[in-house]
């Protein structure tokens, strides 16, 4: 259904994987929740990525990762954040994440992380928890 | 980028954003301008045909002078989850670290017009962030953007060497309503075609007035014809920057506004009113409706 309507939620790929086919399938997912999703594309700095954060006013951050170097490049948008002035902003996390790593995450501050194997529908459904969507939402 | 900078940018941001989401009442009660100190750049075009990367050659030009670019990139919102995905903001890489730009991406939300809801005070927020270029990128309509034609100073159509023959878009009506035309990809063969064949409707349209469109190539693969537009965009505004023609333009700024007003209104009528109006004869549907538009009353089978 339609839980995250009218959230501004922005995909991007930080560092240097060239892989986005699972950024792809999140950003429809998300459209398809009612979402209007802003796509960055591939191989961005955290710097541009706070950039971004900061003139769409979005609600939330998806860093997609899959180049092993998710701890380093989190900690780095999250510091970009922080320079901009946009730390208030929910991040979650997506790609080969072993789970060893999750709690270095969630200390970074990330709110959820979303591996491979996880029903789209859990996505949707944590990340409307996480934005504190209550029923269906009603924004535009 | 320094302290100032981002307090202006997060300042704007906000605005924008509570001004795309503004219901109808507050969008009335609100001051519009209809037109300020930021220059209006309308572009329009059918999808592919490179406008956000048009955009970007044309943003570079500005924001190296130095000065403030803002983009409203429009991308259209699905009509089966009410959700979009806007990707304008990746032809637009190369510049958007500079600090005079800033890009919005905006869902088309409810409207058909190849615009978003709210537009004109969207635009109007950029005349208050002081900014002297605002660039509204249109959806990849080409055959229903002409609305977007009285919200800016300068209207530029785009097409491409694919885009068939330029039939096609006489028939959209698009190409009588262009200040300015761009043959976008004019490294492909059929460019030369394309550009000759809307030089003589652009002669044909001449013949009546004082501005004849011209026709710019641009390729963003070899930053080709970025000063020409740019020149031709100001040669525009210098040609047409009567006070008559600023006077027209505030005229169908403000029909435009009541017109998405009603527009609104009659789209909230038809949701509220939906198993109601089930039930009545046709007739006495749109009868109920026009009734209720003006009292804001709901449909009831009393209105029999």
């Amino acid at each position: 259904m339609e839980k995250l309507r009218g959230k501004r939620i922005i995909i991007a790929k930080p560092g240097l994987d060239g892989h986005d086919a699972g950024a792809k399938i999140i950003a429809l997912t998300l459209r398809d929740a009612g979402a209007n999703v802003i796509y960055t594309g591939l191989r961005k700095t955290p710097d541009y990525i706070a950039r971004v954060v900061i003139d769409e006013d979005a609600d939330a951050l998806g860093l997609s990762i899959l180049s092993g170097s998710h701890n380093a490049l989190v900690a780095a948008t999250f510091e970009s954040l922080r320079k901009f002035g946009g730390e208030d902003i929910k991040v979650f996390v997506g790609g080969t994440i072993p789970a060893s790593d999750h709690e270095t995450l969630k200390q970074l501050g990330v709110v959820a992380i979303y591996t491979a194997e996880m029903k789209l529908d859990h996505v949707v459904a944590s990340l409307a928890e996480h934005l504190g969507v209550t029923q269906g939402g009603h924004e535009r | 980028m320094n302290a100032e900078d981002l307090r202006w940018r997060r300042q704007l941001a906000r605005e924008l954003t509570i001004r795309a989401r503004a219901p109808t009442r507050e969008v009335m009660s609100a001051s519009l301008s209809f037109g300020g100190k930021a220059r209006r750049i309308g572009i329009t075009g059918p999808p592919g045909a490179g406008k956000s990367s048009l955009i970007a050659l044309l943003a570079k030009q500005w924001t190296e002078r130095p000065s403030k670019v803002g983009v409203l990139a429009v991308d259209p919102t699905s009509p089966l989850s009410g959700g979009s995905l806007l990707g304008d903001r990746i032809r637009m890489d190369e510049i958007s670290a500079n600090s005079n730009l800033f890009i919005r991406s905006l869902p088309s939300g409810n409207t058909s017009d190849g615009l978003c809801p709210n537009i004109l005070s969207l635009l109007d927020a950029f005349d208050e962030a002081a900014f002297d270029h605002v660039i509204l990128e249109t959806v990849g309509v080409g055959q229903v953007s002409y609305q977007a034609k009285a919200l800016v100073d300068t209207f530029v159509v785009v097409l491409v060497p694919e885009s068939g023959d330029t039939v096609q878009a006489m028939k959209a009506g698009i190409l009588e309503l262009a200040d300015i035309y761009v043959v976008n990809k004019a490294d492909l063969p059929a460019a030369a075609k394309i550009a000759a064949e809307l030089r003589s409707i652009a002669l044909w349209r001449g013949r009546n007035e004082s501005w004849v469109p011209p026709v710019i190539l641009t390729s963003a693969t070899d930053n080709r014809g970025a000063s020409e537009l740019s020149d031709a965009i100001a040669s525009h505004r210098k040609a047409s920057l009567t006070e008559e023609r600023m006077a027209a333009l505030a005229i169908a700024r403000r029909e435009y506004l009541l017109r998405t007003l009603l527009l609104g209104q009659i789209d909230e009528l038809l949701a509220r009113n939906r198993t109601e109006l089930q039930h009545l004869p046709l007739a006495e549907s749109l009868r109920a409706l026009i009734a209720g538009l003006g009292s804001g009353a709901d449909v009831t089978s009393k209105s029999r």
